[in-house]
């Protein structure tokens, strides 16, 4: 019991402080204009490469240092994450969404709707995911719209997969017997009996699938093929870096802590989420 | 029995296949934009376009196009790479051994790492050590291959440049292999001198890419091992005055070993799959590196034969997995 | 004469600080077997364990000495105890099943400590084990050498770890109720196996159980224990013919006979209970005063 309780402080501990990272850099995105110091895409010749602001050569106002076309890099991280969370919401959505579905009725209903489900993922799991991605944007080209239709198409297996093994663990339960014996539909059962009790590992993998598709994103600009813009992202930023790595190190180091503070946070997040959720561990 | 599971698995196996090079179809006959438009010089006439598009085969239907490609591909013939200019067959195996080595070597090191980390914290559990393993595992585990790939550039290229960060050999050396296999042939050659190279070049990418499962190995491992410890057959072991460490390797390491096996053979398909981004991160000149370029160059047919090929590669591992665990198996259990 | 074992003042605790052992004091001479009687949960088998260095981890050694051969176990680094229990102990466990690995085969498992840890020669341990397993009448010694635990019977798997524990020749073997798990129609052939191979080789045992007949059977010396403290130790003959203490008169009470089917048995006394009950608690308050 003592233990019981150690426990839940210390999820609280991650539930908090990863959705407290989270909400900073959401916010920081959603209000980039009011918050960013500078334009992003405003170039200055005059102010390339000068480093973070504890350093000697630092200019104020450029707190984080400039990359090699004097552009400011905190601003650049901070627009950069409007890309990275639209990705992240729209894209692990729509996975989780077709996913869900359709693991749900493999899951519980079983039989043919089970085998052909896991017939087409087992298919789908034979592509290897980021050259999948990148197939896809090969086909229907660059662009935000294209980006998040592929990392759903690629990962939406993801939830099928789970969902699909939970459902049938909670198909085979009492209550379930007894809803059926009651009279209630099929269909009425597995969403008002099964899908809540799904519900908690749904929600953790979609917290860790938003982290997946920051990363996927991040993948893809990095070799150039995410947005067809000139807006910055994660990935174009660590591309730059990668490149002026002996002179401005900071252009590198900045979006990758950003990077693995924001993935981390997401899945981090999930799993405190599930914990209080779920109501056996209560 | 044996065979009979065999059999079914190919069966399973050529489905699977099949829906793969059903979607790469697809996609590629989905993709915007004229292929023989691509392939032909600009100003070309009507009549040229529709003699190209007759020997391809593009005026007949979907279907008919479809199974004349599947019967080539077959045959081993995947097509000519259009930025390239070369058999795309011939370029893909050209790099799949570059790609194999390197994920070969991940692998290795990947139990290097996880294995003794499971049996150090399955030893010392309950104490500071084990919550140390754990929290570095935890770690590991959110940190994708990708990330690693970045933070050991930073770490190794630039702030302690001990390692080569790119390329999968050193330019100015004279290579007198046969194969495309440079680790294993340096190895069988005893040219050590060039295996030191290459390993030097390979270790960085290796490591992005082994951390993330050693993670894994490592958490699975402890536990089933942890969950044997307690057990009356090991407490015998003790009383006969075996040490922790050696109980854990006589008593607990078999009995434990299989479940892990089976899920690094499936791991081991997404560690592949990771090799996509680390070669272009580290510039080695795999087969994921050529497929990242492929897809610059909007070249179809070399991404269609790099992605089947990779799915025959993840088939095959998840067949040779399945048959290991079913041969070890009923030894295992209880007859 | 030093004793083969000597245990003195043994007091163990939970995490909680809950005692499961109670200020233990006993004797085991060599050659002799002594029993040690009480009912589940009474501490018996954690005196085994402590002795042969395998308390689970929840289980605390507070205070008191166990000496084997004179050496102080208690007092010895981890490695030292280690070997010295391996070369002069063995256990024979309570359930033949899980005291086996289910994926090595028997032979291996009764030679690894003599080839492993006592460094002998792979001939001579598998010659000793032959001879061994011929000892405890197993009649196909190179079958169920190359075979798995579960292709045995259970009185086969418990005659081949008897084997094994005699086999390195120790000085001291702890028996945690070696009987319990197996048919009643074996139990008794094991005794006599057990018996038999004590008095030819002139171990010492200490013999755990709950069944005052295996008491009867095999044992010269009793202890008597009720949660974790000695209620009573005696010459087995005496114990059987004038039982001192209540709670080990009510223990015989409760034991069915066979020579005496009218009897119905009879649940230990309540009132022997509280006795005891009222007994521990001065003893734990007594104890606590210095050890806060």
């Amino acid at each position: 019991m003592a233990e019981a309780r150690i426990a839940v402080r210390h999820f609280n501990a991650r539930l908090w402080l990863s959705g407290a990272w989270l909400l900073i850099a959401l916010l920081a995105a959603i209000f980039a204009p009011l918050v960013a110091p500078q334009d992003p895409l405003a170039q200055d010749l005059m102010l390339e490469r000068l480093p973070p602001f504890w350093l000697q050569s630092a200019e104020p106002g450029y707190w984080l240092g400039t990359d090699s076309l004097g552009r400011d890099l905190l601003s650049r991280l901070i627009y950069g994450g409007r890309i990275a969370f639209i990705v992240a919401f729209v894209a692990a959505s729509v996975a989780c969404l077709v996913g869900s579905a359709l693991g749900l009725v493999a899951g519980y209903f079983g039989g043919w709707a089970d085998r052909i489900v896991s017939r087409i993922v087992d298919i789908w799991m034979a592509f290897p995911p980021v050259l999948f991605a990148i197939l896809l944007i090969a086909v229907f080209g660059t662009g935000l719209g294209s980006v998040i239709i592929a990392i759903a198409v690629i990962d939406w297996t993801r939830f099928c997969r789970v969902v699909r093994a939970e459902a049938m663990a909670q198909a085979r339960m009492d209550y379930v017997e007894s809803a059926r014996i009651a009279g209630f539909s099929r269909i009425g059962i597995m969403l008002r009996e099964v899908l809540p009790n799904v519900l908690p590992s749904i929600i953790a993998l979609l917290s860790l699938e938003m982290g997946i598709a920051v990363i996927v994103e991040a993948i893809l600009s990095f070799v150039n093929l995410s947005i067809s813009t000139d807006d910055p992202t994660w990935g174009g930023i660590i591309a730059e870096g990668r490149l002026s790595i002996h002179q401005a190190w900071w252009v590198l180091v900045f979006p990758l802590i950003t990077l693995f503070l924001t993935v981390l946070s997401f899945s981090q997040f999930g799993e405190g989420l599930k914990a209080r959720l779920d109501p056996v561990l209560r | 029995m044996l065979f009979r599971r065999l059999l079914i698995r190919l069966l399973t196996m050529a489905v699977t296949l099949f829906g793969v090079a059903v979607i790469v179809f697809v996609l590629i006959r989905v993709a915007p934009g004229d292929p023989i438009a691509m392939m032909l010089p600009p100003g070309a006439t009507e009549a040229d376009i529709e003699r190209l598009k007759a020997l391809y085969g593009l005026d007949k239907s979907l279907v008919e196009q479809f199974f004349i490609w599947l019967s080539g591909v077959v045959h081993g013939d995947f097509g000519t790479s259009i930025s390239l200019r070369q058999d795309v067959l011939s370029l893909v195996l050209g790099r799949l051994p570059a790609t194999l080595e390197l994920s070969v070597v991940a692998l290795f090191m990947a139990l290097m790492i996880g294995v003794p980390l499971a049996i150090l914290g399955t030893r010392e559990r309950g104490t500071a050590v084990e919550a140390g393993i754990d929290v570095a595992n935890g770690a590991a585990l959110s940190i994708p291959d990708f990330l690693w790939g970045l933070i050991l550039i930073l770490l190794f290229g630039v702030l302690v440049p001990v390692f080569d960060i790119s390329g999968r050999v050193s330019p100015q050396l004279d290579l007198p292999f046969t194969t495309q296999f440079y680790l294993a042939e340096s190895i069988l050659r005893l040219r050590f001198d060039l295996t030191r190279d290459l390993i030097g070049h390979m270790l960085m990418p290796a490591l992005a890419l082994a951390l993330p499962l050693a993670a894994i190995i490592s958490h699975l491992l402890k536990h089933s091992l942890k969950e044997v410890m307690d057990l009356d057959y090991v407490v015998l072991a003790r009383v006969k005055g075996f040490s922790e460490t050696q109980v854990i390797l006589r008593e607990a390491l078999k009995n434990a070993a299989l479940p892990t096996l089976t899920l690094v053979g499936v791991q081991f398909t997404f560690l592949i799959g990771g090799t996509v981004i680390v070669e272009r991160l580290f510039s080695y000149e795999g087969l994921g590196n050529m497929a990242i370029d492929a897809v610059i160059n909007r070249d179809l047919p070399l991404i269609q034969g790099i992605v089947l090929v990779f799915a025959l590669l993840f088939v095959l591992i998840n067949l040779a997995v399945e048959m290991t665990y079913a041969l070890l198996n009923p030894r295992l259990r209880h007859g | 004469m030093t004793a083969c074992l000597e245990i003195a003042g043994l007091s163990a605790t939970l995490a909680n600080g809950v005692r499961v052992l109670r200020d233990v004091s006993l004797t085991v001479q060599p050659g002799e077997v002594r029993a040690l009687v009480g009912e589940s949960g009474a501490g018996k088998s954690m005196i085994g364990k402590a002795v042969l260095g395998v308390l689970p981890p929840s289980v605390h050694v507070i205070e008191g000495h166990i000496r084997l051969e004179g050496a102080d176990l208690l007092a010895l680094p981890a490695k030292e105890r280690r070997t010295l229990v391996g070369a002069k102990t063995a256990l024979i466990p309570q359930d033949p099943l899980t005291a086996l690995n289910p994926s090595r085969r028997i032979g291996p498992q009764m030679t690894d400590r003599l080839t492993k840890i006592l460094g002998w020669s792979g001939e001579k341990a598998e010659a000793r084990i032959r001879q061994l397993l011929d000892e405890v009448q197993i009649r196909d010694p190179a079958r169920v050498v190359a075979s798995y635990p579960h292709e045995l019977s259970g009185g086969m798997r418990q005659r081949a770890l008897i084997a094994a524990a005699f086999a390195a020749e120790p000085r001291l073997i702890v028996a945690d109720e070696p009987t319990t798990a197996l048919d009643v129609t074996v139990q008794k052939q094991t005794l006599k196996l057990i018996a038999a191979m004590q008095r030819e080789r002139g171990t010492a045992i200490l013999f755990v159980t709950h069944d005052l007949g295996v008491v009867a059977k095999i044992s010269q010396k009793v202890t008597v224990l009720y949660a974790g403290e000695v209620v009573e130790e005696a010459d087995t003959a005496a114990l059987f013919a004038d039982p001192r203490h209540a709670y080990t008169r009510a223990l015989m009470r409760a034991t069915p006979r066979y020579t005496d089917p009218q009897a119905s048995l009879q649940p230990v006394d309540d009132a022997v209970l509280a006795e005891l009950a009222a007994e521990i608690a001065t003893a734990d308050r007594q104890w606590r005063r210095p050890h806060g």
